[in-house]
């Protein structure tokens, strides 16, 4: 074997002595022979054979109806439209409500669950008697589905038969049922709670990893130093973690952006499209059986989100070598 | 190492795409056919009825099996536009009228008219059966019940409001939905439809309105060629509508679509629903509300003492891939005919496509005596065709249902609904 | 003072983890009841917190009426097949991402990224299409392959960083022995980062178990059928069956919790080790 390596033993302990993610570059540059080669492509086809066949390959041959006229309802002509679907998409009156939608909903669901995510997962930091049942406990919405969360907070949300609206009645917020699913304001924030509920853990456990493997001793160095509790975690938990949590809030936005299974049981995207997010949308339009426009509709969230990647890995980078 | 578990991966990648799954219907050595047929409107009970069904018609055929495929209903359609695509798999399909135009414009229905032709079991039909089966000279599936409007009502709240009988009419329902309407109980009037399908029982009454100069054989279009929603009374209509709406339903109703319709009836928070036949069994099972406490009443007339009844079908039909198409017409036949027939109308409360159902008492008690007020006042519960086979219905049924919620929101007035709907139709229909 | 504030300081966590579990729990709690009511009682108002009578038959409904216990099976066969496999197959792809650094490292990695922006409904006519030209509809082979590739690339992603933070040299000193690579990999580093595996399997189990459109589409007979397609099913068109599906439910998620409370520490420990990296 002729793989150089050098500086690799040193790799692993450079990151818990160097805060603010100053690792060595992760790539070590490596030179290796034919058959090392070979190997490493053995290694790399079953999962590029998959991926290939079952979603690149769906996704490439679906994504030509896009520029189609292809519509279930009538299929006798499919011819080309350039960028027509496109257009009509853009035209439709309710495109750019349903474009402020999509952002309300990714952001307001995004930054309570970083926020709440990242407080219970600093409470969980420290050992505590039945921490570990605790922990299982508050993890589990996320082996809830979407779908089953969504008819859950349903049927929770119910109007007349809803648990919220009996305790908050209870409680003497309000006075007379809200018809929770029926209007948009409150619809939206129904939804939103839903997906809050759902995501906090997803952040809690990322944070709460991160957390973990921050080294003791920098809390004491700072201890020393005389820090107080909002410095150190200025100074030094935020900066540790900081690769983990943007690369978390990243997969998160994508997600959540990608996420129609709530809202969709939930409110189906109503009322009068006031709760459909871009993906929702797109369900709706291939219910109608218009799948050129539905196809369309779906490269635009790739390429909306390939471009939020792209520019978001800029901006995080170089914040990452510092703290 | 490596190699013998990349060779064996490789080799049980191949295998798995070599197996064969399922293919369509074709006849095995042994003669035995197998049909596969799909249902839409899937509910627990009505599988089993079709179960049934199907086990009387295995006995009965030995060399031909039927496997029922049952998708959750709301996802239902949309799988089977996949099936009939692929072309395999797929040999019997439920086709509802608002489906059957857009597979018959694909070419995914087989139509059975030849195979029809002297079909002893035509005489037994209704005309309606036969109108349907026979539309547009192909017979792309053959009605296994239909639906209408009636008012499901209760018996009790209305007698406890001081009304002596139920609402006959639209203004009538306002009266009465308005006079019940207690929110702070959780009591409303009617079970307004916002989602989902809204705009069928908001055309119901546009219809009702202008009952006089309908055309009947395209229930959009009046008999000036204009559209129904171009109509001044179609504006009454939908003033009273939403009044209704404000007046007299729970606020939630913006969004209730079929089931939450149904269930706000069957567990007695509202007092009224326009629904169809198909709901009569699941009052009935109702733990909140017994058998004396609601009844059925005619559908709701317009100023003009008339109502336009919207006849809805749907049946069994055959894809055009199918390769067992003798044997699918057979299923198809058996289920239209004699006992099969009945018990499916029956036990899913459809109103029947046999002739010999006009002598069942079944049909002339309880619930189901609506039903026969209907049929023998024709003058007064018109029945006229909306244009469901279009190709772009569910286009509109998505838009018209999305702008009605609007409307019910506060986003758009009745004048622009109106005006947007008569644009729409009136280009449609231009072609 | 100092005291003072730190009880301050306990109370607060006290009682803002409370509210957490609180929350967190609830709807659980809210879903075995309804549950666990008569048919009937779920409409009655006031309602109850506590069910006046307990009754198991929406439970047993399941089982008697549909073939809930079949659906479970099919599920966990699918669900347990594909996530092995997906987990075994990215720990291939992983390694290589991790450890060499090759021109089109970079594509593969925004490949397998790009493959999570990507909303399944823009691929579903023509993998159904696919999968019924190789006769995998309505089979649990179909299903598995599909499920795996979906899993494949978030999984690859999660194992690249576990393989970060284990030293080269275990499998350098491993190959010297006469291990192949792939012995190496399996024998001596799989077990050093057992817990991260464990947690990306996971990962892929629950998706997997929960999985709904696909299922939908492509299974058809209830020999095949997964939990979630049933779960669909309590919405006819006329009724959702809240019964039916809250017990339903109740039996889809205990065994992801169980699974959950068993691993939940395996998942942070795991986690810790890698997480995601850039």
């Amino acid at each position: 074997m002729t793989v150089d390596t050098k500086d690799a033993a040193a790799r692993p302990s450079t990151r818990r002595d160097a805060p603010g993610g100053a690792r060595t570059s992760t790539g070590i540059k490596r030179r290796f022979n034919a058959k090392t080669a070979l190997t490493l492509l053995a290694f790399l086809a079953p999962a590029a054979i998959f991926v290939g066949i079952f979603t690149y390959y769906p996704m490439i041959s679906g994504s030509q109806m896009a520029f189609r006229n292809w519509n279930l309802n009538d299929l006798s002509d499919t011819s080309w439209v350039g960028f027509g679907n496109f257009q009509s998409l853009f035209d439709a009156p309710e495109f750019w409500g349903i474009v402020r939608n999509t952002v309300i909903w990714v952001v307001g669901s995004l930054i309570p669950q970083v926020v709440i995510g990242f407080a219970v997962a600093l409470f969980l930091k420290r050992r505590f008697r039945m921490r570990g049942a605790y922990q299982a406990m508050i993890f589990f919405p996320w082996a809830v589905s979407g779908f089953l969360i969504g008819m859950l907070f349903r049927w929770m949300f119910n109007a007349e038969f809803g648990v919220v609206n009996d305790l908050l009645m209870k409680a003497g917020l309000i006075d007379s049922p809200i018809p929770w699913l029926a209007e948009p304001g409150f619809a939206m924030t129904a939804i939103i709670i839903a997906n809050i509920w759902y995501g906090v853990t997803f952040f809690a456990i990322m944070i709460l990893a991160a957390l973990q493997s921050v080294s003791d001793e920098m809390y004491e160095a700072a201890a020393l130093d005389g820090a107080g509790k909002v410095r150190t975690f200025f100074n030094i938990t935020l900066p540790s973690i900081a690769t983990t949590l943007a690369l978390t809030i990243l997969l998160r936005v994508i997600w959540i952006f990608n996420f129609p299974d709530i809202i969709f049981a939930m409110t189906g995207g109503g009322p009068a499209d006031q709760t459909h997010i871009i993906t929702t949308y797109m369900i709706k339009i291939t219910q109608e059986g218009d799948y050129g426009k539905a196809s369309a509709l779906g490269l635009i969230v790739v390429v909306t989100l390939m471009l939020f990647a792209a520019f978001y890995l800029m901006a995080v980078r170089p914040g990452k070598a510092q703290r | 190492m490596k190699s013998r578990f990349i060779t064996s991966a490789a080799v049980g990648l191949a295998a798995a795409l070599a197996l064969a799954g399922c293919g369509s219907a074709a006849p095995s050595a042994n003669g035995q056919v197998t049909l596969k047929m799909v249902e839409s409107l899937t509910n627990p009970t009505r599988t089993d009825t079709i179960e049934k069904l199907i086990d009387g018609f295995e006995k009965e055929n030995p060399n031909i099996k039927v496997e029922l495929i049952s998708p959750p209903t709301d996802q239902a359609d949309q799988k089977i536009q996949q099936m009939l695509q692929s072309g395999k798999g797929i040999d019997v399909v439920e086709a509802r009228d608002i489906t059957v135009g857009s597979f018959g414009a694909n070419k995914w229905l087989y139509d059975m008219s030849a195979d029809l032709t002297g079909w002893d079991g035509w005489s037994n039909l209704t005309d309606n059966a036969v109108k349907y089966s026979k539309q547009d000279g192909k017979t792309y599936y053959i009605p296994y019940g239909f639906y209408g409007l009636s008012l499901f009502y209760r018996t009790d709240v209305v007698k406890d409001a001081g009304f002596s009988a139920p609402p006959a009419s639209w203004s009538d329902m306002l009266e009465q939905a308005t006079a019940m309407n207690k929110p702070t109980e959780n009591k409303f009037g009617y079970a307004f439809r916002g989602g989902a399908n809204a705009n069928s029982n908001a055309v119901a009454i546009i219809e009702a309105y202008v009952a006089d100069e309908i055309d009947k054989e395209n229930a959009f279009k009046l008999t000036s060629g204009k559209t129904i929603f171009s109509s001044p009374k179609a504006q009454e209509a939908m003033d009273l509508y939403i009044e209704l709406f404000k007046k007299g339903s729970p606020p939630s109703s913006v969004a209730w679509g079929y089931p939450e319709m149904v269930q706000g009836f069957t567990n007695g928070s509202t007092s009224f629903l326009l629904q169809d036949p198909e709901v009569i069994a699941t009052v009935k099972e109702s733990k909140s509300i017994n058998a004396e406490q609601w009844n059925v009443a005619p559908l709701l007339v317009g100023p003009t003492g008339k109502a336009i009844q919207p006849v809805a079908s749907a049946g069994w039909g055959i894809a055009e891939s199918s390769k067992a198409k003798p044997e699918a017409v057979k299923l198809i036949k058996y289920l239209a005919q004699g006992d099969a027939a009945t018990t499916f109308t029956k036990e899913n409360s459809l109103v029947p496509i046999l002739k010999s159902a006009a002598d069942d008492s079944f049909y002339s008690s309880g619930p189901w005596a609506a039903y026969v007020t209907m049929t023998e006042n024709p003058d007064t519960y018109v029945s006229a065709v909306q244009p469901r086979g279009v190709s772009w219905w569910t286009e509109w049924i998505k838009k018209s249902d999305g702008e009605l919620q609007r409307v019910l929101t506060g986003q758009m007035s009745t004048t622009e609904l109106l005006a947007g709907w008569d644009s729409y139709w009136s280009q449609k229909m231009a072609g | 003072m100092i005291n003072r504030m730190s009880i301050a300081g306990r109370i607060s966590k006290v009682v803002f983890l409370g509210l957490c579990l609180l929350a967190t729990v609830f709807p659980l709690y809210w879903i075995i009841i309804t549950s666990l009511k008569e048919p009937g009682a779920i409409y009655s108002l006031p309602l109850d917190y506590w069910p006046r009578q307990l009754s198991l038959e929406n439970y047993i409904g399941l089982f008697t009426k549909s073939d809930f216990g079949q659906y479970m099976v099919n599920s966990l066969i699918v669900a347990t097949v594909a996530s092995t496999v997906a987990t075994l197959i990215s720990l291939l792809s992983a390694y290589v991402l991790a450890r060499f650094e090759f021109s089109g490292r970079g594509w593969v990695m925004g490949a397998f990224l790009v493959t999570q922006m990507i909303p399944g409904f823009i691929a579903l006519g023509p993998l159904y299409l696919m999968m019924s030209n190789f006769g995998l509809v309505d089979s649990k082979t179909g299903l598995i392959l599909i499920y795996i590739a979906i899993c494949i690339p978030f999984c690859t992603i999660m194992l690249r960083g576990f393989f970060e933070n284990v030293p080269d040299a275990l499998e350098e000193a491993a190959m010297i022995d006469g291990c192949s690579r792939l012995g190496a990999l399996f024998r001596v580093l799989v077990p050093v980062m057992l817990p991260g595996v464990a947690a990306s399997f996971i990962f892929n189990f629950v998706n997997c178990w929960n999985e709904l459109f696909l299922s939908v589409t492509l299974m058809n007979s209830d020999a095949n059928k997964t939990i979630p397609t049933a779960l669909a099913g309590f919405i006819s068109s006329f009724n959702i069956d809240w019964g039916s599906m809250s017990a339903a439910a109740v039996l889809t998620v205990v065994p992801t919790l169980a699974i959950f409370a068993f691993a939940s520490k395996f998942i942070v420990q795991g986690l810790t080790a890698g997480a995601v990296k850039g």
